[in-house]
């Protein structure tokens, strides 16, 4: 049995967990990265539009701050997000992107002057001081106040990686790449490290440290039909709860995006909107400012693909052989724009679909895109229940994104994240209560129940297809845990998903080779999926409201009173067919800004008690705190800083010295 | 340690080499076409290359000092640049292979070279040998006679062939290993440059076999092609 | 989006190389395999049909399935390229498939691009050598707009290995640098961040081995799938280099 003895494993080669093990090795840890494929190649590479950060340089971001950053970030979760975590996170966003530009992400500038820029489909002229000029600009995302999204043209997650990547070799960080985590070690209550599947050769390894931390991204692949890289099938995720003790947290808030071409299902960014594109239905009528005739197509994301999918639903979707689809028209912001500034969109519609987007209407449809639930972790990103066990990034339920995560606040959360996760880790490891102690005979039991598992399957006594399996799992996903959802279908979709997780169990392999067989992996992943799977549907079908993402036709209003919390579930045991599922309240009494309306979509929701209170509260607060240190007001109601890393509190400067 | 600076040098003398090299040939060619306007032109163009204009008589020993000199470059020209050749037999396959299934036109270019130098190699030493140790020879009558009952016509006519497509792709890719002529939009230049070579290298081998022809013509009949008579190429 | 009728299909013919050299008793060996088309079939699509219906083995490797990612280069026709991006209907209805030379073999389509890359990245130190520490409170320092966009033009690189495998030089020497290491280090010359000197570029890469080895041969700049200016960018780090000798 090969044992590997590091201080911190990361599981995920993504920008959170990159910069997670660039923060522990700083600290002076030793790291070991793993990754299913080599670590620039994670989905992180794939964000297109940008990263929010509250720098407020552009004139269109003027007088933007954390606060003003932190109201779109709790109104887009639709107040389900943790707000003192939000405030971590806008905090420290500012300083991520700094600490990036450093490494050598090459951030698009302002430059002074007059430019045209295209609003609401007309063109304006926008003029940046020349007090800005080469500070990193912003453009236009979904839900948010100001222009906040600093961005690198379109290919921002790549650069971002890259820059981290880099950073990785230049402090000797070894990335293990082919290298899939498939079972943690625990015992106690406390995580000791995880099996790992070499995917080249088959081999098991048990990695031992001192912290693990899950940084494996999302689960989208799920579902039929997702803009998600084909390895975000959620395992690290699935590994953390089939511990049985770590939990996970708003499994059902499942984003999907406006805007992913039909049928590759490949993601055009919402810069495309950001910029000034608009979305058309078969008539060529702009439909959207029907529905949101404030923000239009730039409404929060669950917003726009809800009043698509009614739109299409109305008959007026486009018909094609892959199904309904409306256009997104970028050709009015001109080739010049398109060609230069939506490059990676230019390239994606030539190869894909063999058009031009500088004359042509894009094909486009909601499609699934980001995954809110994960490990749920407290403030420090740590298991709120097993010990030793961090996570970071998508693949975490840190809880700053609440039931919906605003465009550009992803990458942002992962480096932000991973700054700060780092240091609560560094700590750990540095507190003599993280000594390994744990036997060898622990580990052999845990290397040899995957061991059991893979001959089962490789020995080939079982019957069922995963292909079909895992085929169908994915239709009932996108077909009755999607968009919009009724009690009805996720009953029928959770009754049918435990009956495929309980086939999954008996699963034939064709190609008897316990090395490098793709089959074997796809057939050993199945299970994981299906209990996440499970997971979302079930907390879908419990949730008796609807929230962000999580829209239930017949629970259409947001309900405080009864579902201000978050859902948390577990994996019984083993054996079990069905997660087990809990509530987490989210107190209003603390909050800094309690429930209300977002400001989009329909105002209709049912209050929660305490928040009247809570208001008046608040409004007490501030009558004592001079109304111009927005500082001083902040602290007054919720106090953040003491729970950041110390190196991360200092304030951040702007180039508005009021702001 | 501190990085040699040679294998800096090495390259920039690589291509310095063969610029010259290449310079030489364009105006080489053009005066040994001089043959084309008739024996009187190309024994005043050889003439004047040996001073004649200067000393009132040609001086052969100008001709073997500039041999030399071009002798000393080409073979230097022809050491840096046989770095480049594949070093072994499993080098050779790899790029065969490479080529074969790539099928990619500055890759196969750069196999042309190779070759053509390599047959240079040989051909130009043995007509460069000459150059040197028998100028007093060059001269429409002479040369002639050593074209056609020497037989120095199929060295000559491979070594045409092999120069001027050495020479023309050899330019073109200077100018992109070095970034000269970029432009605006270098993919578009390197299209016009790649037309350029093809151009050069049209003209110039016409008018080199061209001449190559006109002094087969004088060693056989005597006279060049305008009829006058070129003394001295009896057998 | 026509109608799928519109056009009369084809059946494509795939001819994969296979080899597994995990497998002592594998023989590289060309497989054939038969589908038929339809309309928006990429070789992403066209693969991971072959898989699911015929060869359970068959090893490639797809992440973004979008170009975006760089991990499924391979040799079609050829010729190396991004499969995932790869329209069926622009290829002859034979299609053949080899893994990306150069690179090693994991198995059938899959190579190690990832550890050759990360070799290729300790050796040229392709991260940027900071003059200061990040004040991560204070502005950010400025940077002219358009050298950020100069910058980002050679940033897309995504380390596909195309330029590797079609590099005559790359090929015969194993030592060679290659494309996409030059590319970097001019990459980041022009980063205002940057402290390394020509001087100290010309310790990396001025020799054969370097950039001096480049033949000019051009094949990286005509398949790189991200349209890097690879010409410009080798010439320009030669000049570089002879300079500061
Ligand atoms: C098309 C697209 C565009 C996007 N655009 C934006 C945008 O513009 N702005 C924005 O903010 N967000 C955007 N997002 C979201 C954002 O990109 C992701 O949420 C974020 O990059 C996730 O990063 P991560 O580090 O958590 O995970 P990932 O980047 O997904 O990395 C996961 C890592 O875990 C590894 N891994 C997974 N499972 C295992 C296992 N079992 N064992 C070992 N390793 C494992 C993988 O190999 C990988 O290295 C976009 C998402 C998509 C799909
Ligand atoms: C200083 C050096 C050189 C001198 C004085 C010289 C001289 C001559 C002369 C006099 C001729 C006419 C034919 C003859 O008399 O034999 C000739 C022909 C030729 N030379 Fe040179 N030469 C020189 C160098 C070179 C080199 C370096 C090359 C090529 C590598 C070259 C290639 C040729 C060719 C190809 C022809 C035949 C042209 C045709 O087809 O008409 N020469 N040279
Ligand atoms: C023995 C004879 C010769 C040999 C073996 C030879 C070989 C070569 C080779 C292999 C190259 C390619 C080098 C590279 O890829 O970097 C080259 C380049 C070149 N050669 Fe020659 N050559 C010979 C003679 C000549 C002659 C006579 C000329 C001029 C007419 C010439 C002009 C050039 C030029 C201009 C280049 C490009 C320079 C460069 O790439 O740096 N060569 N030669
Ligand atoms: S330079 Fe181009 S071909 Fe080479 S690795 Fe980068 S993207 Fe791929
Ligand atoms: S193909 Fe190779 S030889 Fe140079 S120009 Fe490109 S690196
Ligand atoms: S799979 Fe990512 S580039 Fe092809």
């Amino acid at each position: 049995m090969k044992i590997v003895y590091t201080d911190v494993l990361v599981i995920g080669g993504g920008l959170a967990g990159l910069r997670t093990a660039v923060g522990v090795k700083q600290r002076g840890f030793d790291t070991i990265v793993l990754s299913l494929v080599p670590a620039k190649r994670s989905h992180s590479a794939a964000a297109q539009g940008g990263m929010q950060a509250s720098l407020g340089n552009s004139a269109m971001g003027s007088g933007d701050n954390e606060d003003v950053h932190f109201e779109d970030t709790v109104k887009g979760s639709d107040w389900g997000a943790d707000q003192r975590v939000a405030r971590m996170f806008t905090h420290v966003a500012p300083k991520a992107i700094r600490e990036l530009a450093g490494w050598g992400v090459p951030w698009n500038r302002v430059k002074q002057g007059e430019r045209e820029a295209v609003i609401n489909a007309e063109r304006v002229v926008i003029t940046e001081s020349a007090a800005a000029h080469g500070l990193i600009t912003a453009r236009d995302f979904g839900g948010t106040k100001k222009w906040r999204t600093c961005y690198t043209s379109d290919g921002t997650g790549h650069a971002m990686l890259f820059a981290l990547g880099d950073q990785t070799v230049a402090n000797a960080i070894p990335v293990m790449e082919r290298m899939e985590a498939v079972a943690l070690i625990h015992e106690g209550g406390r995580c000791y490290g995880a099996v790992v599947r070499s995917l080249v050769s088959g081999e098991l390894t048990a990695f031992l440290a001192r912290a693990t931390t899950v940084a494996t991204g999302g689960y989208g692949r799920i579902y039929r039909v997702s803009t998600n890289a084909v390895i975000c099938e959620g395992t690290g995720t699935a590994i953390a709860l089939e511990t049985g003790v770590a939990e996970l947290g708003n499994m059902e808030a499942v984003q999907f995006h406006p805007t992913a071409i039909v049928p590759a299902g490949i993601l055009t960014t919402e810069g495309c909107r950001g910029d000034g594109g608009i979305l058309r239905d078969v008539d060529g009528h702009r439909f959207m400012p029907d529905y949101e005739p404030e923000k239009r197509e730039l409404a929060s994301r669950d917003v726009v693909s809800r009043r698509m999918t009614e739109h299409m639903r109305k008959g007026r979707g486009v018909k094609s052989p892959y199904g309904d689809h409306l256009w997104l028209d970028i050709s009015v912001l001109g080739k010049e724009h398109v060609h230069k500034n939506l490059r990676e969109v230019t390239d994606i519609c030539r190869y894909f679909l063999g058009i031009d987007p500088a004359n042509d209407w894009i094909p486009v449809r909601p499609t699934q895109h980001y995954s809110m639930g994960g490990i749920r972790t407290d403030h420090r990103g740590e298991s709120t229940t097993l010990k030793g066990l961090f996570a970071c990034g998508e693949a975490a339920c840190w809880d700053m994104h609440g039931f919906n995560r605003l465009g550009g606040n992803s990458v942002a959360e992962t480096v932000v994240a991973g700054m700060i996760v780092s240091e609560f880790i560094a700590d750990y490891c540095a507190d003599s209560a993280s000594d390994i102690n744990v036997s060898t005979g622990l580990v052999r039991e845990f290397v040899e129940r995957e061991r059991a598992q893979l001959d089962a399957l490789v020995a080939g006594r079982g019957s069922e297809s995963a292909t079909a399996i895992r085929q169908r799992m994915e239709e009932i996903m996108i077909d009755q845990v999607g968009i919009f959802r009724t009690g009805n279908e996720l009953d029928r979709a959770v009754t049918e998903l435990e009956d495929l997780l309980r086939r999954s169990r008996n699963l034939a392999v064709r190609y008897p080779n316990p090395g490098a067989n793709p089959e074997l992996v796809a057939a050993y992943r199945l299970p994981k999926m299906l209990k996440l799977a499970l997971c979302a549907a079930l907390g879908a079908r419990q949730r008796t409201e609807s929230r962000g993402a999580h829209f239930r036709e017949d629970f259409p209003q947001r309900n405080d009173r009864d579902w201000l919390n978050r859902s948390i579930t577990t994996w019984p045991a083993p054996e079990a067919s069905l997660p087990k599922l809990d509530y987490e309240a989210i107190a209003v009494t603390d909050m800094e800004l309690p429930p209300g309306f977002r400001g989009y979509g329909t105002r209709n929701h049912i209050d929660h008690p305490d928040s009247p209170a809570r208001h008046a509260e608040i409004e007490k607060i501030l009558q004592a705190v001079d109304a111009d240190d927005r500082h001083a007001r902040q602290r007054a109601l919720m106090p953040f800083d003491h729970l950041l890393p110390e190196k991360y509190r200092p304030r951040n400067q702007r180039l508005e010295t009021s702001a | 340690m501190k990085k040699s600076l040679l294998p800096a040098r090495l390259d920039l003398a690589q291509s310095i080499t063969g610029l010259v090299l290449a310079v030489f040939m364009a105006f080489h060619l053009i005066f040994d076409s001089s043959i084309l306007l008739g024996a009187g032109a190309f024994a005043f163009v050889s003439g004047a290359l040996e001073c004649e204009l200067f000393f009132g008589e040609k001086i052969p020993l100008i001709t073997t000092a500039v041999v030399i000199v071009i002798f000393a470059i080409f073979i230097a020209h022809a050491g840096l640049a046989m770095r480049k050749f594949p070093q072994n037999a499993a080098q050779y396959r790899t790029m065969r292979s490479h080529m074969k299934e790539m099928r990619h036109g500055d890759t196969s270019l750069w196999w042309l070279q190779i070759w053509t130098g390599f047959a240079m190699f040989f051909l130009a030493s043995v007509h460069l040998y000459i150059m040197m140790t028998q100028p007093q020879t060059i001269g429409p009558a002479g040369s002639a006679y050593r074209i056609v009952f020497e037989w120095k016509w199929p060295l000559y006519l491979v070594l045409t062939i092999a120069v001027v497509l050495h020479a023309a792709v050899g330019l073109y890719r200077l100018a992109l290993k070095w970034g000269w002529f970029e432009g605006q939009n270098p993919n578009r230049r390197r299209k016009t440059l790649k037309k350029a070579v093809w151009i050069v290298t049209v003209v110039y081998l016409t008018m080199s076999l061209a001449a190559l022809g006109a002094f087969i013509h004088i060693g056989l009949t005597g006279q060049d092609h305008f009829g006058n008579a070129v003394e001295g190429i009896a057998r | 989006m026509s109608n799928e009728t519109a056009s009369a299909a084809r059946t494509l013919t795939l001819r994969i190389l296979r080899h597994n050299p995990q497998d002592p008793a594998s023989e590289p060996r060309w497989a054939r395999y038969e589908l038929e088309e339809y309309e928006g079939m990429t070789l992403f699509i066209a693969l991971n049909e072959i898989r699911e219906r015929f060869e359970p083995s068959l090893q490639f490797d797809f992440v973004c399935r979008a170009g975006i990612c760089g991990s499924c280069g391979m040799v079609v026709n050829g010729r190396p390229g991004l499969a995932c991006r790869t329209l069926t209907s622009t290829l002859p209805s034979e299609i053949t498939l080899a893994p990306l030379p150069a690179f090693k073999l994991i198995g059938d389509l899959s190579v190690d691009t990832g550890q050759w890359m990360r070799g290729m990245s300790e050796r040229l130190e392709t991260w940027i050598h900071e003059q200061a520490e990040t004040d991560l409170h204070a502005l950010e320092e400025r940077m002219e707009p358009e050298l950020a966009e100069q910058i980002y033009e050679l940033d897309r690189c995504i380390e596909c290995g195309c330029c590797i495998a079609a590099c005559g030089t790359a090929r015969m020497r194993e030592d060679f640098v290659g494309a996409v290491g030059l590319n970097k280090l001019a990459r980041f010359r022009l980063d205002p961040h940057n402290a390394r000197t020509d001087a100290d570029l010309y310790e990396l890469i001025g020799d054969d081995d370097g950039v001096f080895g480049c033949m000019t041969l051009l094949g990286c700049h005509d398949v790189c799938p991200k349209e890097l200016p690879l010409q410009t960018q080798i010439a320009f780090l030669r000049r570089k280099m002879v300079t500061v000798s």
